[in-house]
């Protein structure tokens, strides 16, 4: 949990280092974007600024050449009073700009004309020019300040701005003292021009919708703005007001304003004003499209961490999921391996490899009075579900073979067994045998499986019926086979892990290649089954080297050594007084294999006790019975096989005598069974054939 | 085998010599007769000639101690080999009976 903690740091840090990278480096983009627009901007409105305020001044100055053109014309005509009104008509139709025209003369100039004289013309809507005389005691010029202005002052000048006539416009009069030719000032001529389209003019090729500039006298007030509403007039206003350092420019935020001044008369000011947001517009929907991908990336790099860190969960899991069944498959392969007879001797050896952690083949073998039981099997499949029935096959074996002799039968019970509640269809191959460690009778039955070697003076396969496998059919009836093994010769057993072990080009390892090396080692003399089972397993590893192992690989060799070294038998009829005949051959037969003396009487006593048995409960009372007596024994043992052919009884069934009860309440009998149990290392018991037989062994 | 059984200074004295087998069970088990009606003396098993008991044999001495038992007379088995009272041993006897 500690790892996956720290682990989930790690991924969110990285996020987040990666997301503060990402915004730095579009901040420092924006901002040298925005410096770069804003230096871009500035030099754009200068350039802007000054062409209008050349048009601006060319105005004006056409309107200074038309009255430097006519100033002869009224020079000239200076002398006939009427004959200015056509000179001012002249002197207004040269230029377009100049909307009126007057002539204000000194009063009393023309004594003839009264004291107030002013020839106006004006061009009408239609573009026709009208001249009347303007001046009269209702419209007094000399009171108008620009009039006095260049009257006193005697030089040309701009008015301010005015506004006029029913529409509101917007004017300018261009002043200018008028001489005679004796030097007298004579007038002062007046060209008026229209002002109000050059606010229109001037917003006309705004850069930004809302951008707007405004015409602004010497002084700070405003001749013309935009007169189509893109801006409020209270804005405005307001504008003028910073403009004249009325307001701080913070009072109009979001706005820059830019400002220069006519370099001729009047020397009015212009003011271009953007809206900030407008100018920086396209980096700002740049900066939001870049932050839209942005976080968009960082999406996908927080998805695929996610992704990533589930996915890494997951195999976390998975491997510590693994690495617990590998724990618990080590531990059953333990078990497994566990299960397995590992006590070889000279005479048998045996050797597992499964192919995965756990197998499905099996191999097994003990002794039990004086015969070798063994079997060899392999379950369909591999890994645990065949390791599961494996186990439960070896089981079976050991249980079944407890009580039963004979191959035949031990498989039939083994396949009852396993044909119930067999829902997988898992079927077993599976080969049994008993040998006789004294006589070398082996019998066996076969249940599908491959056909063991028989290695005697030659290399052959032992004639085993195939039956089908256990777990097949319930009834399955399995044939019993036997030979009597020669001495020394022996029984080579196999899985198909062998035959079937693959080498790079896919060819089996085949059964005649096991022969073959099996008949090698029989021919140098390398036979024993310790050294068959060794190069049986190195040859089918060599073969398939550097492959993974395919398939479990079972071997098992039993060899014959004849260790009977003395049989003998004795039949007694079922009289007590037989007994004396049991105890001479028990005595005589033990003497024979000299038999330590105190061993030897407990093994009569343990003999008459269970003839006695025999004799005094094995048949009805008055009928004639036999039993048998067999001893034989090897260098490790003795075996006395007690046979009758009386009522079914086994007396290893019967349970312990109580031993510590006082004598009142001791029963009389029940000891007989109890001595003989104590008295051998091991008393078996099997119905066989109609007979009771019963084994006891007792080690050497 | 050879039993013989006879009265020494108050007690019964009973002598077995060879092997005590079941075939020899029957005829002991006559000859042992008299002990069984002890009538309160003391028994004494000379068991020094005694080669071989088999349970058949146990069964006697122990028929001979319930009955000596139940009339307050006392068992004790005499001179005992270690192939007889390995016997005993197994059969927990060692414990029931009395030994010299």
């Amino acid at each position: 949990m500690k790892s996956f903690g720290s682990s989930w740091i790690a991924r969110t840090g990285i996020v987040v280092i990666a997301a503060v990278l990402v915004e730095i480096i579009s901040i420092v983009q924006y901002r040298s974007l925005r410096d770069m627009m804003g230096e871009e901007m500035s030099l754009r409105t200068r350039v802007v600024m000054g062409t209008m305020a050349n048009e601006i001044e060319h105005i004006f100055h056409l309107t200074e050449a038309t009255m430097a053109e006519n100033e002869w014309d009224i020079l000239r005509n200076l002398p006939y009073p009427d004959s200015l009104f056509p000179v001012v008509s002249r002197l207004i139709d040269d230029n377009p700009h100049v909307v009126g025209g007057c002539l204000a003369f000194l009063p009393y100039y023309y004594p003839s004309k009264g004291r107030l004289f002013e020839p106006y013309a004006f061009k009408n809507p239609d573009g026709s020019i009208s001249v009347v005389q303007l001046g009269s005691e209702a419209h007094d010029y000399t009171l108008n300040p620009e009039f006095r202005w260049a009257r006193d002052s005697l030089k040309n000048s701009w008015t301010d701005p005015y506004f006029y006539g029913p529409d509101s416009l917007s004017y300018a009069t261009f002043s200018v003292p008028v001489f005679d030719s004796k030097g007298s000032l004579a007038a002062i001529c007046g060209l008026d021009i229209d002002l109000s389209w050059l606010g229109d003019t001037l917003n006309a090729r705004q850069h930004f919708p809302s951008s707007f500039s405004l015409l602004l006298t010497r002084k700070g007030d405003l001749v013309t703005g935009p007169s189509d509403g893109r801006v409020s007039k209270n804005d405005v206003a307001r504008i003028v007001d910073i403009v004249n350092g009325r307001l701080p420019e913070s009072a109009f935020p979001g706005i820059s304003i830019w400002r220069t001044s006519l370099k001729t008369n009047p020397y009015w000011q212009l003011v271009q004003v953007y809206k900030e947001d407008e100018v920086f517009a396209r980096i700002n929907g740049l900066r939001r499209k870049s932050m839209f991908f942005i976080l968009l990336g960082l999406a996908i790099l927080v998805f695929m961490i996610k992704r990533y860190s589930s996915n890494e969960s997951k195999l976390r899991k998975a491997s510590e999921e693994q690495a617990r069944i590998a724990g618990e498959l080590s531990v059953a392969r333990d078990i497994q391996n566990k299960m397995l007879p590992k006590e070889f001797s000279a005479d048998i050896h045996g050797a597992l490899d499964p192919a995965f952690e756990v197998g499905g083949d099996l191999y097994d073998f003990y002794i039990r009075d004086g015969k070798l039981f063994f079997c060899i099997g392999d379950v369909s499949g591999k890994g645990v579900p065949a390791a599961m029935l494996m186990s439960v096959i070896h089981s079976l074996f050991r249980m079944t073979s407890q009580k039963e002799e004979s191959p035949s039968r031990i498989l039939a019970a083994l396949n009852r067994h396993l044909c119930e509640g067999n829902e997988k269809n898992m079927f077993v191959t599976f080969f049994a045998g008993c040998l006789d460690l004294y006589t070398g009778k082996l019998n066996y039955a076969n249940a599908g499986h491959d056909k063991p070697f028989l290695i005697d003076s030659s290399v052959c396969l032992l004639p085993a019926k195939a039956n089908l496998p256990l777990g097949v059919f319930a009834d399955t009836q399995y044939e019993e086979q036997s030979l009597v093994l020669a001495a020394g010769a022996s029984l080579f057993l196999y899985t198909d892990g062998l035959t079937e072990s693959k080498d790079k080009q896919r060819h089996n390892f085949g059964r005649t290649r096991v022969q073959q090396v099996l008949e090698r080692c029989l021919n140098a003399h390398t036979h024993s089954p310790g050294e068959l089972v060794l190069t049986l397993r190195q040859e089918a590893l060599d073969f398939s080297s550097g492959l993974p192992q395919s398939d479990d690989l079972t071997l098992l060799c039993i060899r014959f050594q004849p260790s009977a070294i003395l049989c003998e038998k004795i039949t007694l009829s079922n009289n007590t007084e037989e007994v004396s005949a049991l105890s001479s051959f028990v005595k005589d037969y033990l003497s024979r294999i000299q038999m330590d003396r105190k061993v030897s009487a407990g093994l009569r006593l343990a003999l008459e006790e269970a003839v006695v048995n025999v004799i005094n409960y094995a048949y009805p009372p008055g009928d004639k019975g036999e039993v048998t007596v067999y001893a034989d024994s090897n260098y490790k043992e003795v075996r006395f096989t007690i046979v009758d052919s009386g009522f079914p009884f086994d007396p290893t069934a019967v349970l312990a005598a109580d031993i510590t009860m006082d004598a009142k309440t001791r029963p009389i009998g029940g000891l007989g069974i109890h001595l003989t149990r104590k008295l051998v290392d091991s008393v078996s018991y099997c119905r066989k054939h109609g007979n009771n037989v019963l084994t006891l062994t007792k080690k050497i | 085998m050879t039993t013989k059984v006879e009265e020494i200074d108050g007690k019964l004295v009973a002598t077995l010599i060879g092997e005590l087998d079941t075939a020899a069970a029957a005829e002991t088990e006559k000859a042992l007769a008299p002990l069984l009606n002890a009538g309160g003396k003391d028994i004494i098993i000379d068991c020094k000639g005694l080669e071989y008991i088999a349970s058949s044999g146990l069964r006697l001495l122990l028929s001979v101690l319930k009955s000596a038992q139940a009339v307050g007379s006392h068992v004790v088995l005499k001179d005992v080999n270690d192939v007889v009272k390995d016997v005993l041993d197994l059969t927990g006897f060692v414990s029931i009976f009395d030994f010299e």
